[in-house]
């Protein structure tokens, strides 16, 4: 968060917004410190139904979408890093992301459609993922899920929770929002071996940069 | 192996237990709104008021069908239903009748529903960003048409 505010304000365009939408049924309590710990001055949505991902079809976070000035869309759909990032626990490090999409991010803010960072309608089609009826019903059962999750009625929420990820099983969304709930969080093993058949499978989960 | 990264375990279960809506009442979910409509028909399908629809969804019945904008749906007979004398519009046949999904827990009375796909269809097919309406973090009521003349990016990320 704290970069995409520097990258905001280095770009400083008033016909430039940037909406960013957190994708966490914790809510406010959950997003909104990051937030401000941000000092973000750009859009902030708290969306706990995820109905951008929906939306957009996406199935992860980060993901997002170009829209230029008259809606449409000339970018989707990739892992949205604004620049490589490094994960320590003294042990081990993580990294991240890529030194290539802010600089394209920049071109286009600039050049708009004589940028070489956008893509072709067709490429931009193909990108979009369909979203399948089952997909949208697995919509409506996550949001009945949150409903009965934030009046405290965890064992029905946790029956529609687990409705929406039999439904849409391509939502890396539902599935890790669903570990949060658990000590082990949403980035331990159960995710890792999740992801890694999600892989074998020949699925993906962004769209290729192609940067 | 590195620690799972997780910005508030503390806060994995942020709620506490309350009621879902007052007894006897029904909920409805739908793009992110919760109606609470307190006269509600059967439980096995949802009737509703025909007022109540426009408040759930945007449509309108009229003359001509069921409205929204330039689309109108033609009634159908499964559309309207009278029980003890009193008529009610089928929310759960329409929505089957257009094919927009949906999820009822009818024991508690708490009916979701989906994205209507046709509306949907018709602006990702073409690759125009999909209209939408959110609150901010300030309470202002953000909508993608609010920013037609400008470029945006729509970026998704969690605590998570």
């Amino acid at each position: 968060m704290p970069v995409w505010q520097r990258i905001y304000e280095e770009i400083d365009n008033p016909d430039f917004v940037i909406i960013c939408a957190a994708q966490d049924t914790g809510g406010e309590a959950v997003a909104g410190p990051i937030f401000d710990a941000a000092g973000a001055t750009y859009i902030q949505i708290v969306d706990e139904n995820h109905r951008i991902s929906s939306l957009f079809n996406f199935v992860n976070v980060p993901s997002s979408a170009w829209i230029d000035e008259t809606g449409r869309i000339v970018r989707i759909d990739e892992g949205t890093y604004s620049q490589i990032h490094a994960i320590s626990d003294g042990q081990e490090t993580i990294t991240f992301g890529n030194d290539v999409y802010t600089p394209a991010l920049k071109d286009w803010i600039e050049n708009g459609e004589n940028s070489p960072y956008i893509n072709a309608p067709e490429q931009v089609s193909e990108n979009i993922r369909t979203h399948s009826k089952e997909q949208l019903k697995a919509d409506a059962a996550f949001c009945l899920g949150n409903f009965f999750r934030v009046h405290g009625h965890n064992d029905l929420a946790d029956h529609y929770w687990a409705l929406a990820q039999t439904l849409n099983p391509e939502s890396i969304n539902f599935f890790r929002q669903n570990l949060t709930l658990t000590e082990e969080g949403s980035a331990g093993n159960t995710f890792r071996q999740r992801i890694s058949e999600y892989i074998s499978q020949g699925k993906d989960y962004y769209r290729p940069l192609d940067i | 192996m590195a620690k799972p990264m997780m910005a508030f375990p503390q806060l994995r279960h942020p709620f506490t237990t309350s009621a879902l809506h007052p007894p006897g009442s029904t909920s409805v979910l739908y793009q992110g709104k919760t109606l609470t409509l307190s006269t509600t028909g059967a439980d096995d399908e949802l009737l509703i008021r025909a007022e109540d629809l426009t408040r759930i969804n945007g449509f309108e019945v009229k003359a001509e069908g069921v409205c929204l904008g330039d689309l109108c749906i033609p009634l159908q007979d499964t559309f309207n239903v009278t029980l003890a004398d009193q008529n009610w519009f089928n929310l759960s046949a329409f929505a089957r009748f257009i094919g927009q999904p949906f999820v009822a827990d009818t024991q508690n009375r708490v009916w979701s529903f989906a994205e209507i796909p046709a509306k949907r269809e018709s602006t990702l097919s073409a690759a125009m960003a999909p209209e939408f309406e959110l609150t901010d973090r300030k309470g202002a009521v953000i909508r993608m048409s609010d920013f037609k003349g400008k470029k945006a990016l729509i970026v998704t990320w969690s605590s998570w």
